[in-house]
């Protein structure tokens, strides 16, 4: 149980660029596409537009229709559609999802202020007195009313200082209060939005691109895992310590090469007992997959990660997955080099085994607080001797005003001889993996050529 | 930071350049728009020569009170001399939430002989359709009340409401 038993995995890790992958850019222009069609919706409709009360309340039809576009495209980022996990990214997509749904949020709140202002100028009426009128004889728009009060709560949970005060399954347990809103908002779409009354193949169009995503989301996030979980029979082997603060957890199964899960990737993790069930919460594999069994390691930071300790042998598991795009696909040269920062050395241990390269061209930079903090020790030491790959352990304090960090760039560029001709696999913290990018590129390394994930949720 | 300002200007710099390629006013209106007369109305029932308005009244689509078309002979004479001249008067134009609304009207003595729209304008497709709809509806009702008091057509409310208003003005014209 102790060694990682690298076996069958290592004879078919080449990077597997054969599988679909929708990466960044594809992806923002099918986005950009959709958000165009939006628009010529209201172009196509609109007659002409005049007067302080016609551009205010166009202005709150195109606000509205983009809105209720981008707020599909939010979930859609969030169905985990594998394409979009491996070309993408979680952590990108994650990203994507946070700034998006600030902007899905403002315009919600511009169309609402927009339309008010707009028909009270036309109707020379006042804000209140229009304010009531939208709400009493307008059909469903007290509904999106509602909504948007649950967009603008939910807006404000996500926002990041918020999100601190709370407890991170808290905050996601509030999010499903978004289905709520979109439910409820999508019905004055069509009753009383313009561009859609008359246009029947707009409202077959915008109902479609609705139910799609629903299904994606549907399938992604509920069916196939249910189906995997089904099939693959995962059960917990058994827990080992790995330091004071992290265990490993051995997971078996049947048939694992079917998820066609690669090192760097992860899954979300679902521990069918009584306190676990309900939430499930993302970890690395530690170690390549094999046919038979998985491996995550997980340090004790929250309430959930703590209580894996306690996990018995054979209790049940569900895992989501596989998602990342933090894998050897992306790789681009000869040269690799990984940079692990405390625990995000679990997906870095897997790619430590597995990502191809030449004897001396891969190279390991393990960066932690103390010594005590480092996992793997052996199992690292073991992989570096077999590959002929360079370890090094960089450990004490970050810098400060009197002592420079010990990842700054010039000292990477020492380390690290040729760093700008390396592909740069980084994981860690947020705080670090940003700081280290910043050095990244100060030491030359092109922006492309960095790889990085950051377990932010 | 820098971010949000790029957004949040992105997205107006973008609502003004598509709002201002739409905000050209639509051919003016007029010709083809229905009209509706009395068929007992002596003088040809839908487009009477007559001496005051001709459909060149365009007058622009704002809150305009100026009657276009004022009949040169006071209204008392006219009343004397029976169903002998028909004199045009044209509402105000009404500005509704949907687009613009003006109507004329075709009277000897307190008969209305003819009435029939000098802008029926709409801001989308809907509404368009939405007065395509109404409009004859609304002309008819005109006819059989012989005044302003119409019922107006449902679901057509903002386009009635903009009707009855400048056919009240029109009407006001003629006492």
């Amino acid at each position: 149980m102790t060694a990682v038993a690298p076996g069958r995995t290592a004879s078919r890790l080449g990077p597997e660029r054969d599988r679909f992958r929708l990466t960044k850019l594809p992806t923002m222009a099918v986005i950009g596409a959709g958000g165009v069609a939006t628009i010529v919706l209201w172009v196509r409709d609109t007659i002409y537009v005049t007067g302080l009360g016609g551009w205010l309340t166009n202005a709150g039809r195109i606000t509205g229709l983009l809105a209720g576009y981008l707020i599909v495209v939010l979930l859609a980022l969030m169905a985990r559609v594998p394409a979009l996990e491996r070309g993408v990214g979680t952590d990108q997509l994650a990203r994507w999802h946070s700034s998006l749904g600030r902007y899905v949020v403002s315009l919600s709140v511009a169309h609402t202020l927009l339309i008010i202002w707009g028909y009270a100028v036309t109707a020379r009426a006042g804000l209140w007195p229009q304010t009531w009128t939208l709400l009493t004889s307008y059909t469903d728009v007290l509904m999106a009313t509602v909504s948007l009060g649950l967009l603008v709560l939910i807006g404000i949970v996500s926002a990041r200082a918020a999100r601190r005060r709370l407890r991170y399954e808290t905050w996601h347990l509030l999010h499903f209060y978004t289905y709520l809103a979109i439910a409820l908002a999508f019905s004055h779409q069509f009753a009383t939005g313009a561009d859609f009354v008359t246009n029947k193949p707009a409202r077959y169009w915008w109902s479609a691109m609705y139910v799609l995503v629903g299904a994606l989301l549907l399938w992604f996030r509920l069916i196939q895992p249910l189906i995997n979980a089904a099939r693959l029979q995962l059960r917990v082997v058994a827990v080992q310590p790995e330091s004071a603060d992290a265990v490993s957890i051995w997971i078996s199964g049947h048939n694992l090469d079917r998820l066609a899960a690669e090192p760097g990737q992860f899954f979300r993790w679902r521990f069918l007992t009584r306190q676990l069930w309900w939430a499930a919460n993302p970890y690395s594999l530690s170690a390549p997959p094999r046919d038979d069994l998985l491996r995550i390691t997980v340090k004790g930071l929250g309430e959930h990660s703590r209580s894996l300790r306690e996990l018995a042998p054979g209790t049940r598991v569900i895992a989501e997955g596989p998602y990342g795009a933090f894998t050897a696909a992306s790789r681009r040269l000869h040269k690799v080099l990984l940079i692990a920062g405390g625990v995000g050395i679990t997906p870095i241990r897997a790619l430590y085994e597995s990502i191809p390269a030449y004897p001396g061209e891969l190279t390991l930079l393990y960066r932690t607080g103390k010594a005590s903090d480092v996992l793997f020790a052996q199992e690292l030491q073991d992989i570096a001797t077999q590959r002929r790959s360079r370890l090094e352990f960089v450990t004490g304090p970050r810098g400060g005003r009197r002592r420079s960090d010990p990842m700054e760039a010039r000292r990477l560029k020492r380390m690290v001889p040729d760093l700008a001709s390396h592909d740069v696999y980084l994981c860690g913290p947020p705080g670090l993996t940003e700081y280290l990018r910043g050095q990244l590129r100060a030491a030359g390394v092109p922006a492309r050529q960095i790889h990085f994930e950051s377990f932010a949720f | 930071m820098r971010r949000v300002l790029l957004a949040i200007t992105g997205t107006i710099a973008g609502l003004v350049a598509l709002l201002s390629f739409k905000s050209h006013s639509p051919i003016a209106t007029g010709a083809g728009l229905p009209s509706a007369g009395l068929p007992s109305a002596g003088a040809g029932s839908s487009a009477p020569p007559s001496t005051g308005g001709s459909p060149t009244t365009s007058a622009p689509a704002g809150t305009s009170k100026a009657p276009a078309g004022r009949s040169p002979a006071p209204a008392s004479s006219a009343r004397s001399s029976a169903a002998a001249t028909q004199t045009d008067y044209t509402g105000q134009a009404i500005q509704t939430q949907y687009g613009t609304v003006q109507v004329k009207v075709t009277m000897t003595g307190k008969k209305i002989d003819n009435v029939s729209f000098v802008q029926l304008t709409a801001f989308d497709q809907r509404s368009q359709y939405i007065n395509s709809q109404a409009a004859p509806l609304l002309l008819q009702q005109t006819l059989s009340a012989q005044s302003a008091q119409i019922d107006g057509v449902s679901g057509a409310t903002y386009t009635s409401i903009g009707y009855v208003q400048s056919l009240q003005s029109a009407l006001d014209q003629a006492k």
